[in-house]
């Protein structure tokens, strides 16, 4: 054997080796196992008062006959991305007998106002999603885009009752129930 | 093929719809409760009256008029407001303090300009015979609020019975204003 021949083989059993070691360092896989996710985030809106009930002292005749409080609405949402509006609505299930006496005699809902977040006193006299015809009033809406789907918001609402339409209401005890709720669409 | 693509573009539609439905809160009730208190009052424009009376005379004017105004707010079931001027005696609306008096017949009260009229009917305040009504009000639907006034002029009439021989002297007396709602 010469000198290249030598070398010749030398080099044949080197890449006979190489190629043994390479072919031993292919990895070996399974079958891809698939884990289905679901995580659901509910749609979801709230509507938290902070008081319950309101009083008025009422003087025959007078425009202004405050409520003894003020009652912030606080309305807490997480929507879909298809919603574009929340509303909050406050209503009287019956625009002619907002508050009554239980003898007849009624403060209807055209004169009991609402100022929400200190602007103008609005009379509860329009037709809104909830309770009875011209009994309601929307006091907010708000519109929810990309980054706002979740949020929160307050309204502070102060009460009078407007008695300088109906002077010749007989002096009695009125009670009634408003009601606040929101809705999105 | 046509059949599908109508089925599905309803199917489309009614998912769209569902996803347009209004998602509302609770309702929060906020019980409302407005106390419109009963009152009646009577105000006067002023509370005195002087005489500068002349024996036997018919005519003794009072130094001022007076007006009374009756406001009230009353109750359903109220039916009449009477708004009275009284004595608490008949025999001595005004006196002397020892013994001379001024019955309340010889009292007279001319109210809204209307003819002089002696105290000399039971009313609801006061003494026997020793008031007068000013005012009877049927109270209705329309006015359970309202008010009513009485300008009054006062007269002493010194020309009857024994009047005539009233004594000298400062004859001092209260006479009352006051309104009744009733039942």
């Amino acid at each position: 054997m010469t000198r290249f021949g030598t070398i010749r083989v030398a080099g044949l059993i080197a890449v006979v080796v190489m190629a043994a070691v390479n072919l031993q360092a292919q990895a070996v896989s399974s079958g891809a196992q698939t884990i289905a996710l679901n995580a659901t985030l509910s749609e979801a809106i709230t509507l938290n008062v902070s008081a319950n009930a309101v009083n008025f002292n009422l003087t025959a005749g007078s425009a202004n006959n405050p409520g003894s409080i003020a009652i912030t609405a606080t309305t807490t949402w997480t929507l879909k991305p298809n919603r574009g509006n929340v509303s909050l609505y406050a209503f009287f299930s019956n625009s002619a007998s907002a508050l009554n006496d239980g003898a007849g005699d009624n403060i209807p809902s055209a004169d009991f106002q609402i100022s929400d977040n200190g602007g103008a006193f609005a009379a509860l006299t329009n037709t809104v999603p909830f309770g009875g015809a011209n009994a309601g009033l929307q006091v907010a809406n708000w519109k929810v885009v990309g980054n706002n789907k979740q949020g929160t918001r307050n309204d502070t609402l102060n009460f009078n009752i407007n008695l300088s339409t109906i002077p010749n209401l007989p002096a009695g005890v009125y009670t009634g129930t408003l009601t606040l709720q929101v809705q999105a669409i | 093929m046509r059949t599908l693509s109508i089925a599905a573009l309803v199917l489309v539609m009614s998912a769209s719809l569902a996803s347009a439905q209004a998602i509302s809160s609770g309702a929060q009730p906020i019980a409302l409760n407005a106390t419109l208190a009963e009152s009646l009052t009577v105000a006067l424009t002023a509370n005195a009256v002087n005489f500068t009376l002349a024996a036997g005379n018919a005519a003794n004017p009072g130094s001022t008029p007076i007006t009374a105004t009756t406001s009230w707010v009353l109750k359903p079931g109220r039916t009449q407001v009477v708004v009275d001027a009284y004595f608490l005696a008949a025999a001595t609306a005004l006196s002397d303090g020892a013994g001379d008096n001024i019955p309340s017949s010889a009292f007279t009260i001319s109210d809204n300009g209307g003819a002089a009229a002696p105290l000399v009917n039971t009313v609801a305040f006061g003494g026997a015979n020793a008031g007068l009504a000013l005012e009877t009000i049927a109270i209705t639907g329309a006015n359970k609020n309202s008010k009513v006034t009485d300008a009054m002029t006062f007269n002493i009439n010194l020309s009857t019975g024994t009047l005539p021989q009233l004594p000298a002297a400062i004859y001092t007396g209260t006479l009352n204003i006051q309104a009744q709602a009733t039942p």
